[in-house]
């Protein structure tokens, strides 16, 4: 028997798992002999270890990385979504934040992301950059998979309050079908749904520049103010805001202070995710203002509005109302 | 295809086979693949180029495989050493620069390249390495001396090398004629 072909035995032996401690010792003395015993070995050792048929548990140990990363998310009541893949942790977190699971789709064009919060319920979403957006009921936020922290462009409709990750280098842009909004890094709430009369901006830190679509002028909004835009007549005004009112919905507080009957059928709409009937023209007079919990029920709502304000209702169907203008009579 | 769970697919069952030249733990290969993943997860690094993401993952292993080698040597201070010494030996090997077959190649065009290989050759590879059975095993069932099915083993590895180190293309033109 020559060397050559014992080591040749002995390195297969090793690589089979089936040597002694005197093989392993003599193998190791003539790798350590020359730099071309060890390259050899290492050659032979690697085409080995690449012909492998390890069973493929990539995605088992993917939903395992999920499931981590979701813990530690959940310890520090924050939700990551670094990409489109987080939305398995997301939905469970989802279930945490809000009454129902907002769910996320890709769209046919594939390089689009959305996060579609339906209504009754409401949503957070961590971009790639740091930036924050807790999106309210019924509202939709798009990126191109291209988002990232140089290139920050988001598309809304609904309503969303952006605490945006500071970056003067990068403006962030939100995109409504009203307005285009950019901001170098700043909190700000934008309500722009499809329904509504009014589309609005407001500030609540930093400073924000607003592009009317058909207009190329830059507006410039100072915190604490309120910028709003009448869908139809696209007249519009800039006014100071109550901004923690009109935040609150975020920390899942119904705050609204002063607002026409329409507009708060409207929010409870959304918020509840019910339908509110009513014909009546003397409910538009009053205004209505308020504060509730989230963990109040829609009944309760209700019930509160009948006691204090000349509204009754009527249950007419699965999750529809019928509200009727009824005169208090101590009134 | 999503970007990270992309990047998860592609190189996951490779970082592991890789892992797995250093340390005999599966567990322990699968904790090294996870943490590289995880790191790169929070840096958020596996947002740039592939290129650079590729080279950053198997760097990353190649050093954490070297520092469990070490804490290993450090722990099993006089259990086996000669062992720890040979897998010490490649974990330095791999980490100065060279490349894996693992990292370099197409992990197919290496397992098809065994179909290019003699009968008396694949029908070793296939059984030591396909269905995991020993040397003395695969001996009696083809009815051979053992040190005869070494002695495959090894021609059989050789080959292979020659076949792969002359230039992946070569295998596929070599696998596109057996089609």
């Amino acid at each position: 028997m020559n060397d050559k072909e014992n080591i040749e035995n002995l390195i297969v032996r090793y690589l089979n798992g089936n040597y002694t401690q005197e093989e392993q010792e003599e193998l190791k003395t003539w790798i350590d002999e020359s730099q071309v015993n060890r390259s050899e070995f290492l050659q032979i050792k690697d085409i080995w270890d690449s012909l492998n048929n390890q069973k493929d548990n990539t995605a088992e140990q993917l939903a395992q990385f999920y499931k981590k990363q979701y813990s530690k998310s959940k310890t520090k009541q924050l939700i990551w979504i670094r990409s489109l893949s987080a939305v398995a942790a997301i939905l469970l977190l989802g279930l945490v934040i809000s009454v129902l699971v907002p769910f996320s789709r890709e769209t046919p064009s594939e390089n689009l992301q959305v996060f579609s919060v339906p209504l009754g319920s409401r949503s957070k979403v961590m971009l790639a950059d740091g930036s924050e957006v807790s999106l309210n009921s019924g509202s939709e936020l798009r990126y191109s998979t291209g988002f990232s922290s140089e290139n920050r462009v988001v598309s809304l409709s609904g309503e969303a309050f952006f605490n945006v990750k500071s970056d003067a280098k990068h403006p962030f842009t939100v995109k409504t079908s009203d307005f285009d909004i950019k901001v170098t890094g700043t909190k700000f709430n934008v309500c722009s749904y499809s329904d509504n009369k009014y589309s609005t901006a407001t500030l609540a830190e930093g400073r924000i520049s607003l592009r009317l679509k058909e207009n190329a002028d830059m507006l410039k909004v100072e915190p604490g103010e309120k910028f709003q835009l009448d869908r139809k007549t696209q007249k519009h005004s800039l006014d100071e805001a109550d901004v923690e009112s009109e935040m609150a919905w975020k920390d899942d507080h119904f705050i609204f202070k002063n607002i026409p009957f329409p507009e708060l059928a409207k929010r409870l709409e959304r918020w509840y995710d019910v339908k509110l009937n009513y014909s009546d023209q003397k409910l538009q007079e009053y205004a209505f203002t308020g504060k509730f919990k989230n963990q109040e029920t829609i009944w309760q709502v209700l019930d509160a509005l009948k006691l204090t304000t000349p509204i009754d209702y009527q249950k007419t169907s699965f999750r529809e109302f019928s509200i009727i203008y009824k005169p208090l009579k101590n009134n | 295809m999503i970007e990270f769970d992309f990047l998860f697919h592609k190189y996951h069952r490779r970082l592991l086979l890789f892992t797995l030249k250093f340390v005999e733990s599966e567990s322990d290969a699968l904790d090294i693949v996870q943490n590289v993943f995880v790191a790169i997860w929070e840096n958020g690094k596996y947002r740039q180029n592939e290129n650079l993401v590729q080279a950053y993952l198997f760097s990353a292993v190649k050093k954490s495989c070297l520092n469990y080698l070490k804490h290993q040597k450090i722990i099993k201070k006089f259990e086996n050493e000669t062992a720890l010494q040979l897998r010490e030996i490649e974990a330095i090997h791999f980490q100065s620069g060279e490349k894996s077959l693992i990292e370099s190649e197409n992990l197919k065009q290496i397992n098809d390249a065994i179909d290019s290989l003699s009968e008396i050759y694949k029908e070793v590879i296939v059984l030591s390495r396909f269905e995991g059975l020993k040397n003395s095993e695969i001996a009696k069932q083809l009815n051979l001396p053992v040190r005869t099915v070494e002695t495959r083993v090894f021609r059989a590895l050789s080959a292979l090398k020659e076949k792969i180190s002359q230039k992946s293309f070569f295998i596929l033109l070599f696998l596109n004629r057996l089609r």
